[in-house]
């Protein structure tokens, strides 16, 4: 096997990889505690309840929760009984941020929550399988006295999810469900300052919608999004690493063509591995600043993919080409069996991601999770990327077994061998697990770490536990090590 | 009703104390009010059945009152209330009532006014509990160990909050993975901040202080020690309860002549059934069935809001009341004397 760049370096020059490698990453770790705030802000909002007064409806369809043109307020239902004001003309009006703040672009995406309170009453209580039905408009403007221009707007279905802790008796009447959070709304750019939403529940008997979802006592939405300071790091951050691992990649390939021989295969992968993580570094987020790109999120996603494919690869081949067993690799048609799983656990997750985010560009209020067929059709995708994601583990442990194996085979053969030929098969040998421990151990403390953030957080996961199984173990180099260390400093 | 209108009143007068601060105070005064009122009621609903029932003459928070008692139940009466306040403040804040709350930049600062941008709003709870104890502890103005116990129980119903607060998270990573993940704290349901400081009530500590105690230096500095060493979560008392059984004009106390109870009904729990016994049966008084007719709503045709087309229906109902004894029914008297049980009277 014809020695590739890495087994050929000394192993001064190794160490000195390896320990600059180190630093960054402790550098990393240091700006992500000491500089930058938390990754996200959650801020709750409390749904301002108002009366959307028929004859006010051509003037302005905006229901504004306070300021100066604040709507006609009820401060509870037992009001809107006693004025005799129907389901139908309320509203309920959040206005994103609080009043004194502003939005900015910095804040890269919204994400909101909804979740309703609803009372339990003996003679209302919530049906089997309630479905509850919105009517959601979204506006925007950029200053505080223009005029509301509307952003989308749309009827959405969410199934109700809620139990009642207590014995349903007439002595708990007024007391509160348990209802899950649902997904409400996701908005890939934050282009504007100031952010309307106007919620209406339609009641229409003959047509069964919103009957038999209880009696609701307020609406509440939780708002989620990036914080700027965090942003601002996290572009600095990448914008210097950007150059550096071109440079990197620009020496190394040069290197490489500077030999006589062509280049083998693993030397080609790393390569394409480096491609696609300055690919997943280019600072492109820049432009959201500047521009109302709300395909952003999805772009990101799928970036992240593509490199996470690309590492997974990049281990097999690794391994496949240190078996050692003077079989004719060094071709990729040899690893489909491997990269198949890989390619195809990716396209789901692709499919997946298009039909959750992807949507969303058009609508914002989009959930693929909101609908039952969309909650089967997302988990079986997710389930296929699961089987695959075990096929990969299972071929790459069998190959780590294998070339373990084969190192110890040739260990009892090197006494026998020449001088020359005995130093260079320990020197590979001795590499090859230097590295692939280091991986294990990469990979190890980051499981460790999702596992720590998901677990550390309790149950209350939202009813979406199932989304715990697309986590997949992020190795993405100091940048993703900045955002667990603003987590861990989050908390 | 009269009790809020008290506060109010006394909230302005704390302004007036408070004058260097800003005029903004004044936007808070009706939160504050009606913070009162909801501990207030949550107290009542939690004192229903017992023989304390929360009477509003209980509630005067004020320190010029030369009646003020320091027994357990004034405890819970300020806990509940500053726990109220501290609520109704930070629910408020998140209706966008208030201009500043969470995201006050002195207070999350360093980086001059860019707070919100840089690392977001800290909680609506830490300003709702700032006002709170702002507003209701400045109502003590005393340095002896009754102020020190207020303040004690006052911080008691801040923490009740706090403890009864439930997080949620949510994932929202690459195909909202749990790569990242935001969590945030929500208010329960008042109803559990009085579930919780009435657990916390039933377990409240005495501490000894009254004796002996003058306005000295050294008291002072004792009864800080004192305090300083219990934990800030439970309620302090230090005297013990009166006899809510009897009327007492001095103490303003109504005793429990002419209160109604609870006896059958099979959705009762165990303090509820034995409301009775409690209440007439062991403060010597008879119980007294009345039936009476009740109108109300039913057959309704209801959405999520806003009941619609409803029927009158008209059913008697069964209560009972407490009367005193060597009147009515003979038969109910000899029951509920033979029943008179020394255990629950050592609960208190």
């Amino acid at each position: 096997m014809a020695g590739a760049i890495i087994e050929n370096m000394s192993t001064k020059k190794l160490v000195i990889v390896g320990v600059t490698l180190l630093l960054f990453q402790a550098l990393a770790f240091m700006v992500g505690g000491l500089i930058a705030p938390g990754p996200t802000s959650a801020i709750e909002y409390l749904a301002t309840k108002c009366v959307d007064g028929i004859k006010h409806r051509q003037e302005s369809k905006w229901l504004m929760p306070w300021g100066p043109q604040q709507c006609e307020k009820l401060q509870n239902f037992e009001e809107a009984m006693a004025k005799r004001i129907e389901a139908n003309n309320i509203v309920f009006a959040v206005h994103i941020p609080m009043p004194g703040n502003e939005m900015s672009p910095w804040f890269q995406f919204i994400l909101v929550i909804l979740q309703l309170d609803i009372m339990f009453k003996m003679n209302n209580q919530i049906e089997e399988g309630a479905v509850v039905t919105i009517d959601v408009s979204l506006a925007y403007r950029d200053d505080l006295f223009s005029e509301w221009t509307e952003m989308a707007h749309s009827f959405e279905h969410r199934n109700l999810n809620c139990n009642f802790t207590a014995a349903k008796t007439i002595e708990n009447e007024g007391r509160q469900y348990d209802c899950d959070a649902l997904p409400f709304m996701e908005v890939g750019s934050v282009a504007h300052k100031y952010y309307l939403i106007n919620i209406r529940l339609p009641v229409n008997e003959r047509k069964k919608i919103n009957i038999g979802i209880g009696e609701i006592r307020d609406i509440r939405l939780v708002g989620i999004h990036q914080n700027g300071g965090f942003t601002k790091v996290w572009f600095a951050m990448k914008t210097f690493l950007t150059p550096s691992i071109l440079i990197i990649m620009i020496w190394y390939w040069r290197r490489i063509t500077l030999m006589t021989r062509p280049p083998v295969l693993l030397e080609k992968v790393i390569f394409a591995l480096g491609i696609s993580m300055t690919f997943i570094n280019i600072p492109v987020e820049w432009f959201s600043v500047g521009f109302n790109w709300t395909w952003m999120l999805l772009f990101g996603d799928i970036r992240q993919g593509i490199f996470y494919s690309m590492l997974l690869s990049f281990w097999i081949i690794f391994c496949g080409e240190h078996l050692m067993d003077q079989s004719e690799r060094n071709r990729f048609s040899v690893y489909w069996k491997q990269v198949g799983p890989i390619v195809f656990g990716s396209f789901c997750l692709f499919i997946f991601d298009m039909c959750e985010r992807g949507v969303q560009l058009t609508n914002p209020f989009y959930s693929i999770w909101a609908s039952d067929i969309g909650t089967e059709l997302a988990m079986s995708f997710i389930i296929v990327a699961g089987i695959c994601a075990c096929l990969y583990f299972l071929f790459l442990c069998f190959m780590v077994f294998q070339v373990f194996r084969n190192i110890s085979g040739k260990r009892t053969s090197l006494p026998a061998m020449s001088k020359a030929r005995r130093l260079h098969y320990e020197g590979l040998i001795f590499r090859f697990k230097f590295l692939m421990l280091v991986s294990l151990l990469i990979l190890d403390v980051l499981v460790l770490m999702i596992c720590f953030v998901c677990v550390g957080d309790g149950g209350a996961t939202s009813g979406e536990d199932i989304q715990l199984t697309t986590t997949i173990t992020h190795a993405d180099g100091p940048t993703e090590i900045y955002k667990m260390t603003g987590k861990e400093a989050q908390e | 009703e009269m009790l809020v209108e008290e506060f109010v009143a006394d909230t302005e007068s704390v302004n007036n104390f408070l004058m260097t601060g800003p005029k903004a105070y004044l936007i808070y005064s009706s939160s504050v009010a009606a913070g009162a009122q909801s501990g207030i009621d949550e107290c009542k609903y939690q004192f229903a059945w017992d023989r304390w029932n929360c009477p509003e003459r209980a509630l005067q928070l004020s320190t010029h009152s030369s009646l003020r008692s320091a027994n357990r139940e004034t405890a819970f009466v300020h806990a509940i209330s500053s726990a109220g306040v501290m609520y109704t403040l930070t629910r408020n804040c998140s209706l966008g009532d208030f201009d500043n709350c969470g995201c006050d930049d002195s207070r999350n600062g360093q980086r001059g006014g860019h707070g919100w941008l840089w690392g977001g709003c800290s909680d609506n709870v830490g300003f709702g509990e700032a006002i709170s104890k702002q507003f209701v502890d400045a109502l003590e103005t005393g340095q002896d160990a009754r102020a020190a116990m207020n303040l004690h129980n006052n911080e008691a119903g801040r923490k009740a909050v706090k403890g009864t607060m439930q997080k949620t998270c949510k994932c929202h990573g690459v195909s909202g993975s749990c790569t990242t993940q935001t969590c945030w704290l929500q208010l329960p349901e008042f109803r559990e901040v009085g579930n919780y400081l009435k657990e916390k009530y039933h377990r409240a500590l005495k501490v000894d202080l009254l004796r002996g105690a003058g306005n000295s230096a050294a008291s002072r500095g004792a009864i800080a020690e004192t305090f300083n060493s219990i934990s800030r979560k439970e309620l302090v008392h230090l005297e013990d309860s009166p006899d809510y059984c009897l009327e007492n004009r001095t103490l303003g106390l109504a005793g429990t002549e002419g209160r109604e109870c609870l006896k059958k009904g099979k959705n009762l729990n165990k303090w509820e059934k034995r409301s009775c016994r409690r209440l007439c049966g062991e403060c010597g008084l008879a119980v007294e069935e009345r039936k009476a007719e009740m109108v109300s709503s039913c057959n309704c045709k209801f959405h999520w809001c806003c009941a619609v087309k409803c029927e009158q229906c008209r059913k008697t109902v069964t209560k009972y009341y407490c009367v005193k004894k060597g009147g009515k029914r003979g038969r109910n008297e000899s029951a509920t004397i033979r029943r008179k049980s020394p255990r629950l009277r050592k609960k208190h």
